[in-house]
This record gives structure tokens, C-alpha cells and sequence, in this order.
């Protein structure tokens, strides 16, 4: 029974999704709707209250346990706690003031001061250390080893100077020539990866929506 | 070849990587410091969604998603500044939404930055950028396939209030904005595959014109679905962001708006031209020492 309702549930939303795409009869219109602008919205209500509560029971267990690194479990707990605090009742900014005071004479701790000047220059700066890994890789392994390889580099050269000023200076059509390597043969190659990838995604989908597939409920699709 | 230059080839093979990153560095660093300026040449998927803009009915509002995260500010919050810009200048509607909750910071932020550089120069009412009336800001709503299919039928409906708590059927923007067939184009502007959701469920079922702003390393994703026109256009990259703002500043200029504002893409574009050459260069470095040592390796 633990598994059959799942199963049955999935067979009868993923028939009915598909089938809503397909007829237009008001009645099955307004039941698309309602699956769509209530039923889905409470799942991902839970999701929410499931993904919160996952996040603060593994760091709470990783903080009993004194596992690797546990001291920063602290401060994610901390931030959650805070950020959602501020969040539900800060209001978004000085002008747009909430019930909890966040603003302390000059210095304010609004939603969107906490994220302008946290959470932007934090993800901004993982993020741009990939330029430096990049770089060093490319040096290190972007070698004209065979001819797939030259071809690649080939292409890597003529598509990067294509997209500098230096590339008109040495001729003034590899800028458009660049354009046509990604408008044609990239898009043609991609096309055909696309094709394989959405009959495996509809493939997969079948096979779960018709219970063949039972990964999705755990255990090791036992 | 002679002992000593093979001996330097060797060595630049096994060059400490610090070396490398301190180059970058400092290649990023000095253009940013000491700008020179390039002008990019529109490239045809930039000019299509800016000429679509442009001619764009009055009565049909422009739709941008910010669809991305903080760690790509840099390279996609230039398009939605000069996608902003654009729209108030040639006085046409902007809906903004997120589909990504990250996406509602950087969302706010270049609201209040293109708002008050409109306001700045406003001397009338009229000139003025007013929120409710010009634009609207709907915040963000999950899961991602009930906003999609949500604006199809009726927009107020998936947002019943915009991210600053008012009622949305209370905004006069809304009157003229109902669902897709309102939307003169909608632009998603992500890091991820989210413009390709935004096909899979609006534009194939509600037939909503798209176009895309996406990050350089995935431009190629996305060159089928402007092959095929499924997106109107694409900004890609900084540099598509560049071009866009060029093209934006045109257009101001010529509207008697001439304000030299801040063009980020633009301004970045001489560090990342900088950044490109020199990872060339690497790449040649490291090839020619490559194969010009490989009989001593072997």
C-alpha cells in the first residue's frame, strides 16, 4: 500500500496533465487550473517546510556529532534563522519599512541590504574564481594533442577572437564568422543532441508515469 | 634546440599555478582600472530583440524574468538595466517577475536603479517612471509550471499581490496588462535552461513571443531557438549585454535623452577583452612549449 498510492497517484496526475494539454473542455480546463494554481502550490508549500526542515535537522545532527567542520553548521543555522526573521518581518527596505525594527541611525538591515551586500559579493566571488581555474586548466590542458582536439581549439580560437575587437583588425569577417560556427554547425549538432535528449526525457517519463520506473520512490526502486 | 631555451619550455610546462592566476589578475584588473573603450558591433540575435522592442505596439507591455542568481550579476544585470531602459524610453509597459527567489534582490535593484535615473530627468508627470501605473514589479511565486501556464489565462490571478504587498488587481498597469496576449515580449534573462521552460509552457501553449538574455559559456544552447525563432532574440554574454546598451544609448540620444548614464557591460567590456587575449595566449604558450618539448618527454 506504501507504494501502490504513490504510484497510482503519479499515473492519475501524469494521464491528467498530459491529457489537459491536449482537450479543451472547460471541465477538464477548470480542474488543470485548479491543479495548477492550488494543488501544486500547496505541494510546494510542503516542499518548503520539508526542505527547511532538512537543512536545520542534518546541521543540527552534524553539530551533536561534532562532525567535520561542524562549527560552520552554527552559522548556517544562525544565518537561516536570521535572514528568515528579517525576511518575514523587516520589510524590504527603508522605504518599505515591516513590524520589526531593522534600521539603526544610519545603519540598516533590511531583506535587501542583507542581500545586496552579502549575498551578492558572495556569489559573485565563488563565481568568479572559475575564470582562474579556467585559465589555468587551458593552459595546462588545451593541447593540439589529435585532431579533434586541434579542431576544438580551433574553434575556441576563432570564437574568442570573433567575440574581441583584435578579431576585426585581423579580418574584418570573423567576427560574422564566428556568428555563422554558432549558428550553423553548433546549432545543427546541438539539434540532433536535442532530439536524442526529449525522447529520452519523454521515454523516462512514461516509464514513471506508468509505474516501470520506481527509482523516484526510494529504496533502491525495490 | 638549444639546452637552455628547452630548459625554459620545461619550465614554463610546469609553471606554479599562482603565476597563472596572478596574470589573470592583473590582466582583469589594470582595464578596470585604466579603461579602454570598445564599442561592440551589434551582433543579428541583439539587433532583432532590440528592433523588436523598438517597434513594439504601444498598447503591448514588455515582460523581463529575472531567472538568474547573485553569482551571474555581473554578466546578466546589465541586460535587465538596459531592457529597463529601453522600455521607459520609448514609454512602453515592463512587468517584472522572478521565477528564481534569488532573482527578486537583483530584480529590486535594477528597478530602483533605471527608476531613479528616469525620475531624476522627469519634469512632469508625464516623464516621471511611476510604479503601478508604468511598470510593476509581480515578485516571484512557485512552482515554476503555475506561473508559466498561470499568465496564460489571467495574471492577477498567479499574483494576486506584487512584491511590495499591494493588490495587483489595485495597479492600474494591470488593467492593460492581463495575460499573454497583452505581452509584447516576454525576455527571460538566466544562467540556467529556465528560457527553454519558458518555451515549453508559454510560448507552445499561449504562442507568447520570447527572446533570451543567457551567460557566454551557454550562448551555444540557445543559438537552435533563434535559429528556429522560437526567441525573438538573444543577448549573450556581457558582451551581448554591451551591445544591447549601445544600441540602448542610440536610441535614448536620439529621444533627446542624452544623460551619459553607466553602461556596466560596456565599461567591463575592455577587462574582458583583456581576459580573452590573455587566455589565448596561454593556450598558444602552453601548446608551443608542448610540442616543442615532446621529444625530450618522450
Amino acid at each position: 500500500m506504501k507504494r501502490r498510492i504513490p504510484l497510482l497517484i503519479v499515473l492519475l496526475t501524469g494521464i491528467f496533465g498530459a491529457v489537459a494539454f491536449f482537450v479543451p473542455h472547460p471541465a477538464i480546463r477548470a480542474a488543470d487550473e485548479t491543479m495548477r494554481n492550488d494543488v501544486n502550490r500547496i505541494i510546494a508549500a510542503f516542499s518548503l517546510v520539508l526542505g527547511v526542515g532538512s537543512i536545520v535537522q542534518h546541521h543540527l545532527l552534524k553539530i551533536r556529532r561534532k562532525a567535520q567542520f561542524w562549527s560552520y553548521s552554527y552559522i548556517t543555522i544562525v544565518a537561516l534563522v536570521i535572514t528568515a526573521i528579517i525576511g518575514l518581518f523587516g520589510g524590504i527596505d527603508v522605504s518599505r519599512p515591516g513590524i520589526l525594527p531593522t534600521r539603526i541611525g544610519n545603519f540598516s538591515f533590511h531583506i535587501q541590504t542583507l542581500y545586496s551586500n552579502m549575498m551578492v559579493p558572495l556569489a559573485a566571488t565563488m563565481f568568479s574564481l572559475l575564470a582562474f581555474f579556467m585559465s589555468s586548466a587551458a593552459y595546462r590542458a588545451f593541447r593540439a594533442r589529435n585532431l579533434e582536439a586541434t579542431l576544438l581549439l580551433l574553434a575556441a580560437f576563432i570564437l574568442m577572437l570573433g567575440s574581441v575587437p583584435l578579431g576585426r583588425i585581423i579580418h574584418r569577417q570573423l567576427p560574422a564568422f564566428a556568428e555563422w560556427i554558432l549558428a550553423v554547425p553548433n546549432t545543427a549538432s546541438k539539434r540532433g543532441i536535442l532530439f536524442g535528449v526529449e525522447l529520452g526525457i519523454f521515454a523516462t517519463s512514461l516509464k514513471i508515469i506508468l509505474g516501470i520506473e520506481r527509482g523516484w520512490l526510494g529504496g533502491g526502486g525495490k | 634546440m638549444s639546452e637552455p631555451r628547452e630548459n625554459i619550455l620545461v619550465h614554463l610546462l610546469r609553471i606554479d599555478r599562482r603565476y597563472i592566476y596572478l596574470i589573470l589578475w592583473l590582466v582583469i584588473m589594470l582595464p578596470l582600472i585604466f579603461p579602454f573603450r570598445i564599442q561592440p558591433k551589434p551582433t543579428p540575435p541583439v539587433q532583432q530583440l532590440f528592433n523588436y522592442i523598438d517597434t513594439m505596439p504601444e498598447n503591448k507591455a514588455l515582460v523581463i524574468s529575472v531567472d538568474f542568481t547573485p553569482d551571474t550579476r555581473a554578466e546578466l544585470q546589465p541586460m535587465v538595466v538596459a531592457l529597463l531602459r529601453h522600455a521607459f524610453a520609448i514609454k512602453r509597459r515592463v512587468g517584472i517577475l522572478a521565477i528564481s527567489v534569488y532573482g527578486l534582490g537583483l530584480g529590486e535593484e535594477a528597478i530602483r536603479e533605471v527608476t531613479a535615473e528616469f525620475n531624476a530627468h522627469a519634469l512632469t508627470h508625464e516623464d516621471s517612471v511611476i510604479y503601478g501605473e508604468d511598470y510593476v514589479f509581480w515578485g516571484w511565486t512557485t512552482p515554476v509550471l503555475t506561473v508559466m501556464l498561470g499568465m496564460g489565462e489571467r495574471i492577477t490571478n498567479v499574483f494576486p499581490v506584487d512584491y511590495y504587498g499591494n493588490r495587483t488587481e489595485s495597479l492600474p498597469v494591470m488593467r492593460h496588462i492581463k495575460n499573454y496576449d497583452d505581452i509584447g515580449i516576454l525576455t527571460s534573462i538566466a544562467a540556467s535552461a529556465i528560457p527553454l521552460s519558458w518555451i515549453n509552457f508559454a510560448q507552445v501553449q499561449f504562442g507568447v513571443n520570447l527572446s533570451c538574455g543567457i551567460t557566454a559559456v551557454s550562448a551555444a544552447d540557445f543559438y537552435p531557438y533563434v535559429n528556429s525563432g522560437q526567441f525573438i532574440g538573444m543577448l549573450a554574454g556581457m558582451k551581448g549585454a554591451a551591445e544591447y546598451e549601445q544600441l540602448v544609448a542610440e536610441r535614448m540620444k536620439k529621444n533627446g535623452m542624452d544623460w551619459a548614464l553607466r553602461n556596466r557591460g560596456t565599461e567591463a567590456m575592455s577587462s574582458q577583452t583583456a581576459a580573452h587575449l590573455a587566455i589565448m595566449g596561454f593556450i598558444l604558450l602552453g601548446n608551443i612549449a608542448y610540442f616543442a618539448t615532446r621529444g625530450k618527454r618522450k
